[in-house]
């Protein structure tokens, strides 16, 4: 093949790729008429390329273009040109044009002989190459881009201010509801927050945010149009304009209960599915009807509200106001939102968690702090009052022998004897030594009496009532014999209990085939007597000075020692306590407590 | 006439109560420690014990319960410095607790009472 044959065959394949091009490119002959068009250009102008070569440029665009400029000055003037381009359908698209000159390489004149230089420096510029861009196009990406930069840019804010900042709970749920529902967040009319509630097994509604309607919007969009800002501003304002208008998506979102155990409803499957979904009037999904009858409204999207440690829960929007529809670029944000907001709740949430344990933990500090210290000056103080106790203990002794003998001579002493007087003040002496002695061992030996003035008939009873279940259980039958009303003893009410219970639970052993418990009260002269009464066996006559002494016992598993600190017990309240036997069947053991004399 | 056995280890302590007891009209005998005491209550069968508590050796409560062990019968009084020993509920087994005085009187009448009902609670 020739060299001019090759060539050729290049040139041409330059061509076709030429026109491949999806983008919009025009080549330019010096006389102003289309050389070749691009496959854009066609696509463009929608028409053939064939019905573009070789036709004026110019006519191509409003207003005409001129590009015999270029040809006529050594350089594209004006370089970049908006213009409106004309489709074969008459319709007007606007257009940027970029103009670059190009020097085409002298080919020579085929067929006259003249051979060409091949070379493009050796020519004026000539041809022209025009890029075209569709503007619509452009417009259209750039507003998606800045869009995207927006709610992007606002993702990041909403991270740093829930993540930095100190909110509550509360707090950030609020956010998370405002951002999605905000002009400068994701724009949609109304969100619901639902949280999941393990205790229950439930999905819950929680929080909710938006209008309830159109000119509720009106207003708050309107008060809103003009707050730039960044979220903190966004979240005041929006909590001044909304705050009163939420209440009827509030009592929407208080009807929202999902049992999460329902694996098939839309939103419990979003959340397991980890995948925002959006849902048109038509989709018939289980649990979408009622999430529809809740909003009022067929569209609407939920994006579910997940971290790495589990489900916390799940958004629904809608724009049941406005009616737009919900796109793949809402519904892209906020599934990206939601996770943002996942993290941050839980973020919240583990802080408040951290924040009570940290409060507990301190409070645990302090009163183990505390109670160490009440320990360290009980242990001091004890060890003081038992040396005290040792000491006082050990003075006794000589000072009983001292004080004893002094009386004897005191008594044996004629009253004239100075030595009587010399006695009685050594008496005397060692009578204060053993009072201080007493007051101190007293003070240092816990008081253990309480007394207190005590209805004897009601504490009989009361005491008696806690057997009921286990006497009806025995079959025993309970008679309340109490005729001592309104006299009140003066003793430790716990102690004289611990008496009854004893002789009760006493009784109640020994009618193990059932019977019959009396409890009685008498009043006698300075004193009041109380008696329990059963009908079992009694007890033989030679034990009977025994029953109270220590380890004395006729049950197999018995101390001993129950009755001998009954007795005791009746003893130190200056009473005597005794036992009987019946005349007709069974035992009486009972006790007698002073009265007060009056 | 009543015999009294009083166990004390404190020398000044058995002469006061020797000299109130006999003067209030008791025989009275002693003993320096819980096993003399012990072997006393065997051979010269005393109506009534004193006993000290804190002694050395053998302590009061364990004389007490030997006593008791043989002859619950023979009325024992506890008679000690140590007012806490009241809250020990071994002592309870005595039939009376009389805390250490220089004032004797209150051990010489509780000593006539515990006769006293013992004579009742026989008749």
């Amino acid at each position: 093949m020739s060299d001019e044959r090759n060539l050729q065959r290049r040139m041409e394949i330059v061509a076709e790729g030429f026109f491949h091009s999806a983008l919009p490119l025009i080549l330019v002959q010096p006389d102003g008429r289309i050389l070749a068009a691009s496959r854009g250009v066609c696509e463009l102008v929608k028409l053939p390329w064939g019905r573009l070569v070789g036709n004026p440029v110019g006519a191509l665009f409003v207003p005409a273009l001129d590009v015999t400029d270029c040809r006529d000055h050594g350089v594209c003037n004006p370089e970049y040109m908006q213009l409106e381009i004309q489709t074969s359908e008459g319709a007007l698209l606007p257009v940027e044009v970029v103009c670059r000159k190009f020097f085409a390489p002298d080919l020579g004149r085929e067929g006259a002989g003249i051979p060409g230089t091949g070379d493009p420096a050796d020519r004026e510029p000539n041809h022209c190459l025009l890029y075209i861009s569709d503007t619509r196009q452009r417009d259209h990406d750039d507003e998606l881009r800045a869009a995207r930069l927006a709610k992007l840019s606002l993702l990041n804010q909403v991270s740093e201010a829930l993540y930095g900042a100190n909110l509550t709970l509360d707090q950030v749920l609020e956010a998370v509801l405002i951002c999605i529902t905000a002009g400068q967040g994701l724009r949609f009319n109304r969100a619901f927050l639902l949280l999941v509630d393990e205790k229950s097994g439930l999905l819950k509604g929680e929080l909710a945010i938006g209008p309830s309607n159109a000119d509720e919007a009106a207003r708050i969009w309107h008060d809103l149009a003009y707050q730039g800002g960044d979220l903190f501003s966004m979240m005041t304002s929006y909590d001044q304009s909304i705050k009163q208008t939420d209440v009827a998506v509030n009592e929407i979102v208080r009807h929202m209960v999902i049992p999460l155990d329902q694996e098939s409803n839309v939103l419990v499957r979003s959340m397991q599915e980890r995948q925002a979904r959006r849902i048109t009037p038509g989709m018939i999904l289980p649990g979408v009807a009622t999430i529809q009858s809740w909003l009022g409204y067929g569209e609407f999207a939920v994006a579910p509200l997940i971290t790495r440690s589990g489900m916390l829960g799940a958004i629904i929007a809608d724009n049941a106001i406005s009616g737009n529809t919900i796109t793949d670029l809402d519904l892209e944000f906020l599934q990206l939102f939601a996770n943002q907001s996942a993290s941050a709740i839980e973020n919240s949430r583990l802080y408040t968690e951290l924040e009570k344990r940290l409060i507990a933990l301190r409070k645990a500090h302090e009163k183990q702090k505390e109670d160490q210290e009440t320990l360290l000056r009980m242990e001091r103080l004890s060890v003081m009052g038992e040396t005290s106790a040792i000491v006082a203990h050990e003075l006794r002794n000589p000072l009983v022998a001292i004080g004893g003998f002094a009386r004897a001579l005191v008594r044996n002493l004629d009253d004239d004897d100075p030595n009587h007087q010399y006695a009685a003040i050594i008496t005397e002496e060692v009578g204060r030594m053993e009072t201080i002695i007493h007051d101190l061992l007293d003070f240092i030996r816990p008081q253990k009496l309480l007394r207190k003035d005590v209805a004897i008939d009601q504490l009989a009873a009361d005491t008696a009532a806690r057997f009921r279940e286990e006497l009806e259980k025995k079959h025993i039958e309970l008679e309340l014999d109490c005729q001592a009303p309104g006299v009140l003893v003066s003793c430790n009410p716990g102690e004289i209990q611990q008496v009854l219970q004893n002789f009760l639970m006493n009784a109640i052993q020994v009618m193990a085939d059932g019977g019959r418990l009396e409890v009685r009260t008498r009043l006698l002269d300075g004193g009041v007597k109380v008696e329990v009464c059963d009908t079992g066996p009694g007890f033989a006559k030679e034990v009977a000075d025994k029953l109270f002494s220590p380890f004395f016992t006729t049950k197999p598993t018995g101390s001993g020692l129950g009755l001998t600190i009954c007795s005791q017990i009746i003893k130190s309240h200056g009473g005597v306590a005794g036992a009987r036997n019946r005349s007709r069947k069974g035992a009486g053991f009972s006790f007698i407590l002073p009265l007060p004399k009056e | 006439m009543s015999k009294i056995l009083i166990v004390d280890d404190e020398p000044h302590l058995r002469l006061l109560y020797e000299t109130e007891l006999r003067r209030a009209g008791f025989e009275t005998m002693t003993a320096s420690n819980a096993v003399q005491g012990l072997e006393f209550v065997e051979t010269m069968k005393p109506d009534l014990v004193i006993l000290d508590i804190r002694m050395a050796g053998m302590d009061g409560i364990e004389a007490m319960q030997r006593i008791l062990e043989r002859d619950k019968r023979i009325p024992v009084i506890l008679n000690t410095a140590f007012s806490s020993y009241r809250d020990n509920y071994l002592t309870w087994a005595a039939d009376a607790y009389v805390t250490k005085s220089s004032d004797v009187s209150e051990l010489v009448e509780t000593v006539k009472g515990v006769l006293e009902n013992k004579a009742t609670a026989q008749n």
